[in-house]
C-alpha cells in the first residue's frame, strides 16, 4: 500500500518541481552570486588535502610495503614481488585466524544488534531515572577501549580476578576458571567483552530509529487488535530496518577492526591461537618471529580487501531481500 | 572574473604550502648550514618507570649546557618501542640514539657507529667486560650499555615458615620439594609462579638453563634442543604437572601474572630482580628473602643478567654530538643516578664499586661479574628471541612437548641466515 502510495507521488511530482522551483533557484543565484567549478577550489582544498593525506597516501604507502623486502630493523632491502602474499597464504596459522575472525565478526554484530534492540525498546520507554540510565550506558563507549580491556583482564584473572571469586563464594562455580588463559574460554569472553563496548553505540542508533516510527501505525494497529508481538514484528521492526542496516554495517567494520580488545584480552596467550586478522597482522610486524613488516602489510591489505567484500556482499543480501519481499 | 583567479591563486598557494609542510615533516634532522655538523640530536628511550622521562630531560638540560646542542628526548613505552624505531627506520628517520634490548640486527644493517667512532677509550676501558662482549657485533662494540640486572631466587618467609622450610633450597630437587610443601598449604597458594607466557620467556627458561649447565649457543652454535636444555624444560613442565606452580604457567606474564602473585603472597617463589624487590619494600606485604638460583648439576649458581643498549645511529655531521652524549651519560653521577632512580644494576667498573656499599644489591652485584647473558650479538637472536616467547609457554601446558618445541626453535634459529 505505502508502495503505491509512493509511486503515485512520484508520479506527480515531476511536472509541478521544475515550475515551482525556476523561480526561487533563479533568485538565489543573483542574491549570492554564481558558484562556479574554479572558485569551489579554495573551499574543497581542506578536505582534498586530509583525504589524500589520511586515506590515499597511506593506503599507496600499505601497498608499496607489503611488495617491499625489509629487515627486523625496517630497513627497507628491497622489492619482494609477490612474496609477502605468497608467505601469507602458506601461514601454518592463517586459516586459524580467519576462523578466529569469522566467529569475533559474526557473534559479536549478532549478540550486540539483539541486545542492543532489546535496550533501544527500554530506553525508549518513559520511566524514572531513564536520564541516568542513558548516560550510564553510554559511559562504556565513552572510555577507551584500551582501558575498558583492562579492566575487563582484571575482572576475569584467574588468580585476582573479582568474577571468580564472585562465583566461588556463592558456590556457583566449585574451581575458578581461567577466562582468559583457557583456551574454550577466551573467545567467549572476548565476545563479551566485544559486545559490551559495541552496545551503546547501537542501542543509540536503534533508539534513534525507534524514535522514528511514526506512534499513529503503532495506535492504528492496536486499535486494530494486534498483539504487541505482532504489532512489533510487523511494524516495529520492518520500519527499524534502515537503522539496522546502520548499526550492523558501523559494528561490522568497528568489531573487525576491534584491535584493542582482543590484543589486551589476549596478550598472555603465547601464538596466534586467539587472534583475529588485525591482532595477526600486527604480531606478524613486532611480535612473532617473522617480525615482517612487509608480511604485516601484505596482510593489512587483505584485511582491507577482506571488510569491503564482506560489507558488499552484505549490502548485497539486505536489497536483495527488499526487492524480494516487496 | 578578478575574484575568480583571487580564489583560484589562495588555493593554489594553499595546496603548495601543505604540501611542503609535508616535505619538512618528512626531514626530520635538523641540520645546520654550513660545516655539516648538527645543532640538536634526538634520543628515542625506553621507559622504564615514571621516572625515567625527568632524568631525561635534566639529563638534556645539561647536554645542552655543556655542549650547546640540543638533545630532543622521546620516551617510548616498551610495548610500543619496536614499532615506533622500526617505523622512523622505515621513513628513513632514524633517531640519533636508540634505547632499545637489542642492537645486533641494527648493527647488521650498518646502520650503527661503532664504539671506535664514538666512544672515549676511558668510558669504554670503564665498562664491566661482559657487557662489552655482549654488545660486540663482528669484533666491534656497537650496543653500548645503558643499564643491566641480575637475577635471583625471591621466597616468601612466611610460607616457607608455615610450610616448615628451613632455608633456601640449593639443589633442583629440594627446590622441587620446597615447592610441593608450599602448595601443600593449599588456600590457592602456588609453590613456584612460573611465567613462561609472551612477555619473557625467554628469560624465565633461560635462568634455569643456565643453571642445568646449558645454553642458547655453544661454541657458536645454536643448542637450544641439547639434552640438557630438554631435561630443564621438562622440569620446568613436571613442575606445573604436579601442580606445585601457579594455573596455567605457559599463560602466565611476568608483570601481572607471577609477579603480581608473589607480591600479593599468593607464591612460594619467583624468579625475580631489583625493581621487584623496589615493589616489595613499598607494599611491605610480603616479607621476603633473595637466594642464588638452585642448580642441578653441582656447579656455582647462575645468575641470567639483562642489559639494555644506548645505540647511535649513522647520519651526516652526527658523530662528536653523539660522542659528547655518551662522554656525558657515563659520567658516574650520570648514569648511577638514571640505575639508582630505575632500580637497575651498573654496567661500569666506576658504578659496581660505588653501588657495592648497598645491602640491599649485594646478592645480585656478587653475580653481576659472572652473569650469563642471551646471546644478544647475535642478529638471529632478535627473532629467535621472539619465537621462544610465542612457542615455549605450549611447552608447559598439558599436552606440550619439551623436545618437540626445542626442536622446532632449533630448526627456526638454524633456518636462515
Amino acid at each position: 500500500m505505502t508502495d503505491q502510495l509512493d509511486a503515485s507521488a512520484g508520479a506527480a511530482a515531476p511536472p509541478a518541481a521544475p515550475v515551482a522551483r525556476s523561480p526561487r533557484f533563479r533568485r538565489r543565484r543573483h542574491e549570492s552570486g554564481y558558484a562556479s567549478g574554479l572558485s569551489a577550489i579554495p573551499w574543497l582544498i581542506a578536505p582534498i588535502v586530509l583525504i589524500a593525506g589520511v586515506v590515499v597516501y597511506p593506503a599507496i604507502a600499505l601497498v608499496q610495503a607489503s611488495l617491499s623486502d625489509y629487515s627486523i630493523t625496517g630497513l627497507r632491502r628491497g622489492s619482494a614481488g609477490f612474496d609477502n602474499y605468497i608467505d601469507i597464504f602458506q601461514h601454518d596459522d592463517l586459516g586459524l585466524v580467519l576462523w578466529n575472525t569469522l566467529v569475533w565478526v559474526v557473534v559479536v554484530v549478532a549478540l550486540t544488534i539483539l541486545f542492543g534492540l532489546g535496550l533501544a525498546q527500554f530506553m525508549s520507554k518513559e520511566f524514572r531515572g531513564r536520564t541516568v540510565m542513558r548516560w550510564a550506558i553510554i559511559i562504556p563507549w565513552a572510555a577507551s577501549l584500551v582501558i575498558t580491556a583492562r579492566l575487563f583482564t582484571l575482572i576475569l584473572d584467574y588468580e585476582h580476578g573479582i568474577l571468580n571469586q564472585m562465583l566461588v563464594t556463592l558456590h556457583i562455580i566449585g574451581e575458578p576458571i581461567d577466562f582468559l588463559g583457557n583456551d574454550s574460554w577466551v573467545m567467549p569472553s572476548m565476545i563479551l567483552v566485544g559486545v559490551f563496548v559495541s552496545l551503546p553505540f547501537t542501542a543509540y542508533v536503534l533508539l534513534a530509529g525507534l524514535n522514528a516510527i511514526p506512534q499513529d501505525l503503532i495506535e492504528a494497529a492496536r486499535m486494530d487488535g494486534a498483539s504487541p508481538w505482532r504489532i512489533y514484528r510487523h511494524i516495529t521492526l520492518p520500519l527499524l530496518r534502515p537503522a539496522m542496516l546502520v548499526a550492523s554495517v558501523l559494528n561490522l567494520i568497528y568489531v573487525f577492526n576491534s584491535f584493542p580488545l582482543i590484543y589486551t584480552l589476549n596478550d598472555r596467550n603465547p601464538g596466534f591461537t586467539h587472534d583475529t586478522s588485525i591482532t595477526y597482522s600486527y604480531k606478524l610486524a613486532f611480535k612473532a618471529a617473522e617480525r615482517s613488516v612487509g608480511m604485516s602489510a601484505a596482510m593489512g591489505v587483505i584485511n582491507v580487501l577482506l571488510i569491503l567484500v564482506v560489507v558488499m556482499i552484505y549490502l548485497r543480501i539486505i536489497r536483495w531481500r527488499e526487492v524480494t519481499q516487496a | 572574473m578578478n575574484r575568480r583567479t583571487q580564489a583560484f591563486a589562495v588555493g593554489i598557494t594553499g595546496l603548495a604550502l601543505t604540501l611542503s609542510a609535508c616535505g619538512g615533516g618528512t626531514g626530520g634532522s635538523s641540520e645546520s648550514d654550513g660545516g655539516g655538523k648538527v645543532d640538536s640530536i634526538k634520543l628515542v628511550a625506553a621507559e622504564y618507570s615514571d621516572k625515567t622521562q625527568g632524568f631525561w630531560d635534566a639529563f638534556a638540560k645539561t647536554y645542552q649546557e655543556k655542549t650547546g646542542i640540543k638533545l630532543d628526548v622521546q620516551v617510548v613505552s616498551w610495548d610500543d618501542i619496536d614499532q615506533q624505531s622500526s617505523t622512523m627506520i622505515q621513513n628513513g628517520n632514524p633517531p640519533d640514539i636508540l634505547n632499545l634490548n637489542a642492537y645486533a640486527s641494527y648493527a647488521q644493517d650498518d646502520l650503527l657507529y661503532s664504539a671506535d667512532d664514538v666512544l672515549s677509550p676511558e668510558v669504554k676501558s670503564d665498562l664491566l667486560p661482559n657487557f662489552v662482549t655482549s654488545g660486540t657485533y663482528e669484533g666491534k662494540l656497537y650496543g653500548m650499555p645503558d643499564l643491566s640486572s641480575a637475577r635471583a631466587l625471591f621466597y616468601n618467609k612466611d610460607l616457607f615458615k608455615d610450610a616448615g622450610i628451613k632455608a633456601a633450597p640449593t639443589t633442583w630437587d629440594e627446590f622441587a620439594a620446597d615447592a610441593k610443601k608450599i602448595a601443600d598449604l593449599g588456600d590457592g597458594v602456588a609453590g613456584y609462579a612460573e611465567p613462561m607466557g609472551p612477555e619473557e620467556a625467554q628469560a624465565e627458561f633461560s635462568i634455569w638453563m643456565f643453571n642445568n649447565g646449558g645454553n642458547w649457543k655453544t661454541d657458536g652454535k645454536w643448542s637450544i634442543n641439547s639434552a640438557a636444555n630438554v631435561e630443564t624444560l621438562s622440569f620446568l613442565k613436571k613442575l606445573a604437572d604436579d601442580g606445585v606452580t601457579q594455573n596455567n604457567p605457559g599463560k602466565t606474564n611476568r608483570t601481572d601474572g607471577a609477579f603480581a602473585d608473589f607480591a600479593a603472597g599468593k607464591a612460594g617463589m619467583v624468579v625475580g630482580f631489583s625493581p621487584l624487590a623496589g615493589t616489595l619494600d613499598e607494599s611491605k606485604k610480603v616479607d621476603y628473602g633473595v637466594a642464588p638460583m638452585p642448580t642441578n648439576n653441582g656447579d656455582e649458581p647462575k645468575s641470567y643478567g639483562v642489559t639494555d643498549y644506548l645505540m647511535a645511529f649513522k647520519k651526516d655531521g652526527n658523530a662528536d654530538a653523539i660522542k659528547a652524549f655518551y662522554d656525558l651519560y657515563y659520567q658516574p653521577d650520570q648514569v648511577n643516578t638514571f640505575i639508582k632512580d630505575e632500580g637497575f644494576l651498573p654496567v661500569t667498573q666506576s658504578g659496581v664499586e660505588k653501588f657495592s656499599s648497598d645491602e640491599k644489591l649485594k646478592v645480585y652485584l656478587d653475580t653481576l661479574t659472572g652473569v650469563q647473558l642471551t646471546p644478544t650479538d647475535d642478529p638471529k637472536w632478535d627473532t629467535v628471541k621472539l619465537a621462544v616467547q610465542q612457542k615455549i609457554g605450549a611447552a608447559v601446558g598439558k599436552d606440550g612437548d619439551p623436545q618437540a618445541v626445542l626442536d622446532d626453535l632449533q630448526k627456526q634459529a638454524e633456518s636462515g641466515n
